[in-house]
């Protein structure tokens, strides 16, 4: 695995393991998914999709797959959405319940929060993807609602015990996907 | 006499959060206006009781858009703490990702929050007035915008490990010298970016004169400038000298050294903002009125000192003057701006010893006080560090670039209401305006603030006692 960057970095890329994991001998390559975890680090909960980011880079179950954690999503990550059929991106919700995971497929029609600024919504970037390269990837969010937004560099208890579902959401995910 | 007031809380496609209040009259006439920074990050206070060498990765943490800029100014203020000079490769170094971020932030600026408005206008829908418009609309136009943003953070991210927060400029120089391997793969998106920001001019040229209403009234009237300036006068976002000039580009100041700002800056406090106005102090306040960031940049020096920059410069001068005094203006100053970047780092990449070893000088404190001052994307950034014998900060101000162009931005807005805003209606093309004024700016408001929250927009007409009498939001 080669990892840029460092743990306590922005914008970091990484390619998990090869090799088989908890489900035995691999028959399917996670080549073409990218998974994008993203949030502030320094915002508690809102670090959610960095640490599941780190998690997935060292999931063997997700060989080929691009892993990519960001402080926000800004517009060339388009790039990167253009070349692959499946995104999936991680991020802490407002919405739901603490600790709560909620696995939801995106469409690539901007919403109405996608006001551009320093930031955009993911809808956003595919639309931008499908406008600029002619992509069509399948995309999906994975949240986690958030008990903590405060100042503070580690998730609240509820989002910290729902890491391990995270991964394995993300993990059908791609499965799922790579067998469709 | 009685007043009314619209207020556009919050502002959208800017960096931060902020709202305008505009205050009728009973005629319905504009009377006063505000920009105003509702939130408060408290970064000098923060920092105090800290060792002096953390600053730099302190401080790059005030903003996820330029934390590179507030890394460099702050380096620099602790390189002045320690009497140590980096070595030539270290600093040349420092200004190749200074360079980069300056790179994709002017991308993100006008390709991004900018173009739209140019490209359909500020009448257009807003549903189509947004890159993914711009995308349909002129794809090149977007891709450009991507590539050069993505190009400026590779330049950041395979110097200093990661595009957001790297800790490679340190105080003395940077914590790594550069490999061939790195400076060719930086090399290489040269042509590319020089082509994708000429593209960029050669439309706005052609489109340009769509705006001269725009222009003409876009925070269009006199005031000083202000930027860093190299032994020639030429531009230089490093190091230098501050050069100020008036509307007529007549000097109010030249060769100041930087650490000196005190001696000609003073800073204002409103109880409407946040955000400290900072007014020349010869001049007083609210007299003292300048602008800093790429306007400024191309208004105070003699050249960019770069060719292909020099040759747009030479047009943009021939096409708007000298000094050029709308804020409108900035835009087109933006790309002639980033041209010179992208020309700056190939240079310096080419120089014989930026491969050299030595990078970082090393010494213990030997003041207790420092100043860093460099070009960020906005404008001239100041750091000032006062420390105790054992290098603990006990004191630090910042002067960012919003807060300089603080002033300014109050009065571009007021102009575009008095000829946009009549007070009885309330058009979002025309409150559109208003806050176009303000992204001319680029105004980055996380120096000052960080919040989540949704980017709404909601303009808001409040009778003298607070209630509302109409409101639209989007």
């Amino acid at each position: 695995m080669t990892i840029a960057g460092d743990s306590d970095g922005a914008a970091a890329v990484a390619t998990p393991h090869a090799g088989g994991g908890s489900c035995g001998p691999r028959l399917w390559s996670a080549d073409g998914a990218l998974i994008v975890g993203y949030g502030n680090t320094l915002r508690s909960d809102d670090g959610l999709g960095w640490h599941a980011a780190a998690r997935l880079a060292d999931e063997p179950r997700l060989r080929g797959a691009q892993v990519l954690w960001q402080h926000q999503l800004t517009p060339e990550l388009a790039v990167d959405i253009s070349k692959a059929s499946l995104v999936v991106f991680i991020d802490a919700s407002e919405a739901d319940e603490a600790g709560a995971v909620s696995v939801r497929r995106l469409d690539s029609t901007p919403g109405a929060g996608s006001a551009w600024s320093h930031h955009v919504a993911p809808e956003a970037l595919v639309a931008l993807a499908r406008e600029l390269w002619h992509a069509s990837p399948v995309v999906f969010l994975v949240s986690v609602g958030a008990a903590s937004l405060g100042v503070g560099d580690r998730l609240s208890p509820e989002v910290e015990r729902a890491l391990p579902a995270v991964v394995d959401a993300v993990v059908a995910i791609v499965e799922e996907h790579c067998h469709s | 006499m009685s007043r009314e007031t619209i207020v556009i809380d919050p502002v959208t496609r800017i960096e931060g959060h902020s709202k305008i209040t505009i205050q009728l009259d009973d005629a319905g006439e504009v009377v006063d206006a505000h920009f105003h920074v509702t939130q408060f990050r408290g970064f000098e206070r923060i920092t105090q009781g800290r060792p002096v060498n953390e600053m730099p990765g302190i401080m790059a943490r005030i903003c996820g858009i330029c934390p590179v800029s507030h890394m460099v100014a702050s380096a620099k203020a602790v390189d002045d703490i320690l009497a140590v000079e980096p070595s030539p490769t270290g600093a040349d170094l420092r200004r190749v990702m200074n360079l980069g971020q300056i790179v994709q932030s002017n991308a993100l600026s006008f390709f991004h929050l900018s173009a739209p408005d140019l490209l359909f206008g500020f009448d257009a829908d807003p549903a189509k007035r947004n890159i993914i418009g711009l995308a349909r609309e002129n794809p090149q136009l977007a891709r450009d915008g991507i590539a050069l943003r993505k190009w400026g953070q590779q330049i950041i991210e395979w110097l200093g490990g990661k595009r957001i927060h790297p800790m490679w400029i340190v105080p003395g120089g940077v914590a790594q010298a550069l490999t061939p391997e790195v400076r060719d793969r930086i090399l290489a998106g040269v042509p590319e970016a020089i082509a994708a920001v000429e593209r960029a001019i050669a439309w706005y040229k052609t489109d340009m004169l769509r705006w001269e209403e725009e222009a003409s009234t876009f925070g269009n009237f006199r005031s000083a400038f202000m930027g860093l300036v190299d032994r020639n006068g030429n531009v230089d976002h490093y190091d230098g000298w501050l050069r100020v000039v008036d509307a007529d580009g007549k000097f109010l100041a030249d060769r100041i050294d930087p650490r000196n700002f005190n001696d000609y800056i003073g800073e204002a406090v409103e109880p409407w903002s946040y955000l400290k106005s900072t007014y020349w102090k010869s001049m007083g306040y609210p007299d003292g009125i300048y602008r800093v960031g790429p306007l400024a940049r191309v208004n105070v020096a003699e050249r960019m000192g770069t060719p292909r920059a020099d040759e747009e410069l030479d047009k943009f001068r021939w096409r708007v003057g000298r000094v050029a005094g709308s804020s409108f203006h900035y835009h087109y100053a933006r790309l002639i701006d980033t041209l010179h970047c992208i020309e700056k780092v190939e240079a310096i990449l080419r120089s014989p010893d930026i491969l050299s070893q030595h990078v970082r000088s090393r010494a213990e404190v030997n003041r207790h006080e420092g100043i860093g001052v460099s070009e960020a994307p906005r404008g001239t950034l100041m750091h000032h560090y006062r420390v105790d014998d054992d290098g603990i900060v006990e004191w630090a101000n910042l002067i960012i670039a919003t807060g300089h162009n603080s002033m300014a931005m109050n009065r571009a807005v007021l102009q575009v209401a008095r000829h946009h805003v009549k007070g009885d209606r309330l058009e979002e093309a025309m409150l559109n305006r208003v806050e176009a004024v303000i992204r001319c700016y680029d105004p980055c408001l996380s120096c000052s603030t960080h919040a989540l929250g949704n980017m709404a927009l909601r303009i808001r007409l409040l009778a003298p006692d607070g209630a509302v009498l109409h409101e639209l939001a989007r």
